[in-house]
C-alpha cells in the first residue's frame, strides 16, 4: 500500500457519488474537446484557402452573393486582363450532380473566391449533390490545386476528371477508376488536395465539357483573378466593378477568410466560456463530492491524524482524490468527444470536415481539469486537515 | 532513576459547554516511568479519554506542565506534534479504527512515512497474523481485527502505547488475549502501556491501576 493508492482508491468508495462527478465534469471536458476539434478543423481548412497560388479575388454576377448563381459571360474573363492589377484570370463553372443514376440537372451557380468549388454535402458513396467544376487545366493553381496524385485532365478531353482527397474517400473511387456525372462516364486522372473542406469534397473537369454537359456554352459563373504581386487585392476588386458597374461584384479571399476566421473565433471564445462555466459547475460538483467524503471520513481522518500523519499530507491526499476525480473525467470526456466528433462529422458532414487532432485542445482539457480538481478539492481538504483529531475520533 | 515517560504536573484541561465551563482535567498530576504499564479506570465523564488524549499529544492542555519522554507539548508545532505521535506513541481503540478498504499489511503500513514491508510483516507475525497479510477489515474476526491495530501501535517502535478500552469490543478469550500481547510486549520489550478501561479484568494484567474521577487521579494500585 502507498499512499498513491490510497489516493486512487478513495474516490471510488463511495462509487455512485465518484460516478456521478464525474460525469458532471465529463460533460464540461466533452464539449471542450468536441468544439475544439471542429473549430481547430474549419479554421485550418479556412487557413488552406490563402494559400500561395490561389486567386486573391473572385468575380461573379452582381446580386448573385458569394456562392450565388449568376452568369457571366466567358469574353470578361479575357477583358478582366486589361484591369490595372489583373495578373492572371481563369473562368469557372459549377455545377452540381444531383443523382446517382447519371442523369443530372444543371446547378450553374456562384463560386467562392478560395476555389469557386462549393459542395452540398453528399453523403459517402452517393454521386447526389456532388459539386463539379469546370476550369482549364492550365489555371487550377488559381484553384488553389497544387499537388495532384496522379495526373491532370486535358482541355481536350471530355471524359476525365479529378476528384478532391474528400470525395475519394467518401465515394470510395481513386485514379483509373470511373466516375458517372451528369449521365456521362468520366476517368479518374488524378486525386488533389487542397486542404479546404469545401474544394476536397468536389471534383474538377475541362470548363467546356461541363459547359456542354449543362448547356452553358460561353458561361461562367464565377471568374477567378490572380493579381499583381504589388497590387492590392481590394482596390484591384473595386476596379473590376469599377469598369463592369451592374454587372460584376467582387470579393477577395482574404476578406472572406478573415469573415469566417471571426466567426471561428467567437466559437473560440464561446469554448473558453464554456471552459470557464466547466471550471465552475464541476468545481462545485467536485466541492460537494470532497465535502461528503470528508464528512463521511472523519473518523477515519482522526485515526491517520493518530498514527501521525501531519496535516499536509492529509491535504494532498484529499487534494489528489479531488484530481483523481476530475482527470478521469478528463479521460473520459476526451475520449467520448472524439469518439462524437469523428462520427458527426464523418456521418452527417460526409467528411468534409476534418476535425483538428491538436495537442494544445487536449491540453486545455486537462489543464481546465486539473485546475477543477484543484479548486473544488481546496476547501474539503483543507478541512480535512484542521480537523481536531480529538473531535474526529469521537465522530461517529 | 527511571527515565519518565509521561509525566502530567498539575494539568487543566477546560472545554466550552453552551455558556458555562467544564473541566474535564483538574489538575492531574501523574508520572508514568518508562517501561511501566498502567490501568486507568474510571467511571464515564472521569476525564479518562481526555487524559488519553492529552497523553497522545492529540489535544493540548488548557493549563499545566505536560512531557513526553522530557519533551514538553505545548509550544510543539503541528507538524512536531505528528512526528511526535508517529515515532514515540502508538494508539489503540476500542473500535479497531482500520481502514476498511485497505488489508492487514496496508492498514499497518499507514504510520510509516517509507515502506518497510519486512518490517509491517515482522509485527504482524508477532501477532500470530502471517496468514492474514492480504486480508480487509471485514474478512477478520474482533480478536484478529485488534491485533492488526496493536501492529500497527507498534510498526514504528513506540516508547508508549495508549489504549482506549482495546477489549471493549472484545469476549472475554479475546479479551484476555489481546491483554496478554500487551503485557508480553511491556515485560518483553520495554514498551510502556497505559490503558484505559472499564473492564478489571482487562485492568488487572497492568502493574499499577490508576483510579480517576472529576479529573483527577483519586486512587492507585500498585502490583
Amino acid at each position: 500500500m502507498s499512499y498513491l493508492k490510497l489516493i486512487l482508491k478513495n474516490p471510488f468508495r463511495n462509487k455512485t457519488r465518484g460516478l456521478l462527478a464525474i460525469v458532471g465534469i465529463a460533460i464540461g471536458i466533452m464539449v471542450i474537446v468536441a468544439l475544439g476539434m471542429v473549430t481547430g478543423g474549419l479554421k485550418a481548412s479556412t487557413t488552406s484557402t490563402l494559400k500561395a497560388g490561389a486567386a486573391e479575388v473572385s468575380v461573379m454576377q452582381t446580386g448573385a452573393g458569394n456562392y450565388g448563381s449568376g452568369r457571366i459571360n466567358e469574353s470578361r474573363v479575357t477583358d478582366l486582363l486589361n484591369i490595372s492589377g489583373v495578373k492572371e484570370t481563369a473562368g469557372m463553372l459549377r455545377a452540381t450532380n444531383t443523382s446517382t443514376s447519371g442523369s443530372s440537372t444543371t446547378d450553374v451557380s456562384g463560386t467562392s473566391a478560395e476555389t469557386g468549388t462549393a459542395s452540398t454535402g453528399s453523403s459517402p458513396g452517393s454521386f447526389a449533390g456532388f459539386s463539379v467544376t469546370g476550369m482549364d487545366p492550365d489555371k487550377l493553381s488559381l484553384a488553389g490545386i497544387e499537388n495532384i496524385d496522379g495526373a491532370l485532365y486535358s482541355n481536350e478531353s471530355a471524359n476525365e476528371v479529378i476528384i478532391g482527397k474528400t470525395a475519394s474517400t467518401n465515394l470510395d473511387k481513386s485514379v483509373g477508376d470511373t466516375i458517372n456525372l451528369f449521365g456521362r462516364d468520366f476517368t479518374i486522372t488524378g486525386v488533389y488536395e487542397t486542404g479546404s473542406f469545401i474544394t476536397d469534397a468536389g471534383a474538377f473537369m475541362s470548363l467546356s465539357t461541363l459547359q456542354n454537359l449543362t448547356n452553358n456554352d460561353n458561361q461562367v459563373s464565377n471568374i477567378a483573378v490572380k493579381i499583381d504581386e504589388n497590387a492590392n487585392a481590394t482596390q484591384v476588386g473595386k476596379a473590376i466593378e469599377t469598369e463592369y458597374p451592374n454587372e460584376l461584384s467582387t470579393t477577395t479571399a482574404a476578406s472572406m477568410a478573415s469573415r469566417m476566421n471571426s466567426a471561428l473565433n467567437t466559437i473560440d471564445t464561446a469554448n473558453w466560456a464554456i471552459s470557464l462555466l466547466a471550471i465552475i459547475i464541476g468545481g462545485v460538483g467536485v466541492v460537494n463530492t470532497m465535502v461528503m467524503s470528508v464528512f463521511e471520513r472523519t473518523r477515519e481522518i482522526g485515526v491517520l491524524k493518530a498514527v501521525g500523519w501531519k496535516e499536509k499530507r492529509i491535504l494532498g491526499m484529499i487534494l489528489g482524490e479531488s484530481v483523481v476525480l476530475t482527470l478521469i473525467a478528463a479521460v473520459i470526456g476526451t475520449v467520448l468527444a472524439v469518439i462524437g466528433v469523428v462520427i458527426i462529422l464523418s456521418v452527417y458532414f460526409g467528411g468534409t470536415i476534418e476535425p483538428s487532432f491538436a495537442p494544445d485542445i487536449f491540453i486545455r482539457a486537462f489543464i481546465v481539469a486539473f485546475v477543477v480538481g484543484i479548486i473544488g478539492g481546496l476547501y474539503p481538504a483543507y478541512r480535512a486537515s484542521q480537523l481536531s483529531p480529538t473531535e474526529a475520533l469521537r465522530y461517529e | 532513576m527511571n527515565k519518565h515517560v509521561l509525566e502530567f504536573k498539575n494539568v487543566w484541561k477546560t472545554y466550552h459547554m453552551g455558556d458555562g465551563l467544564v473541566n474535564a482535567l483538574s489538575g492531574l498530576d501523574l508520572t508514568l516511568d518508562e517501561g511501566s504499564f498502567t490501568a486507568v479506570m474510571g467511571p464515564s465523564g472521569s476525564g479518562k479519554s481526555t487524559f488519553l488524549h492529552v497523553a497522545g499529544i492529540l489535544d493540548t492542555p488548557t493549563m499545566g506542565l505536560f512531557r513526553i519522554n522530557g519533551e514538553e507539548t505545548i509550544n510543539l508545532s503541528m507538524k512536531e506534534q505528528a512526528r511526535l505521535r508517529r515515532n514515540e506513541i502508538g494508539f489503540i481503540f476500542q473500535r479497531f479504527n482500520l481502514l476498511s478498504q485497505l488489508t492487514s499489511l496496508e492498514n499497518v503500513m499507514l504510520p510509516m512515512i517509507g515502506k518497510d514491508l519486512e518490517k509491517v510483516k515482522e509485527v504482524l507475525d508477532k501477532m500470530g497474523l502471517e496468514d492474514k497479510y492480504h486480508k480487509r477489515p471485514t474478512q477478520l474476526s474482533g480478536g484478529e481485527l485488534q491485533r492488526v491495530a496493536i501492529a500497527r501501535a507498534l510498526v514504528n517502535d513506540p516508547s508508549i502505547i495508549l489504549a482506549d478500552e482495546p477489549t471493549g469490543e472484545l469476549d472475554t478469550a479475546n479479551a484476555n488475549s489481546i491483554m496478554q500481547i500487551l503485557q508480553d510486549l511491556n515485560r518483553n520489550n520495554g514498551v510502556s502501556i497505559v490503558v484505559v478501561t472499564h473492564n478489571p479484568a482487562s485492568a488487572s494484567f497492568a502493574d499499577e491501576i490508576v483510579h480517576m474521577s472529576d479529573g483527577k487521579i483519586v486512587q492507585k494500585d500498585s502490583k
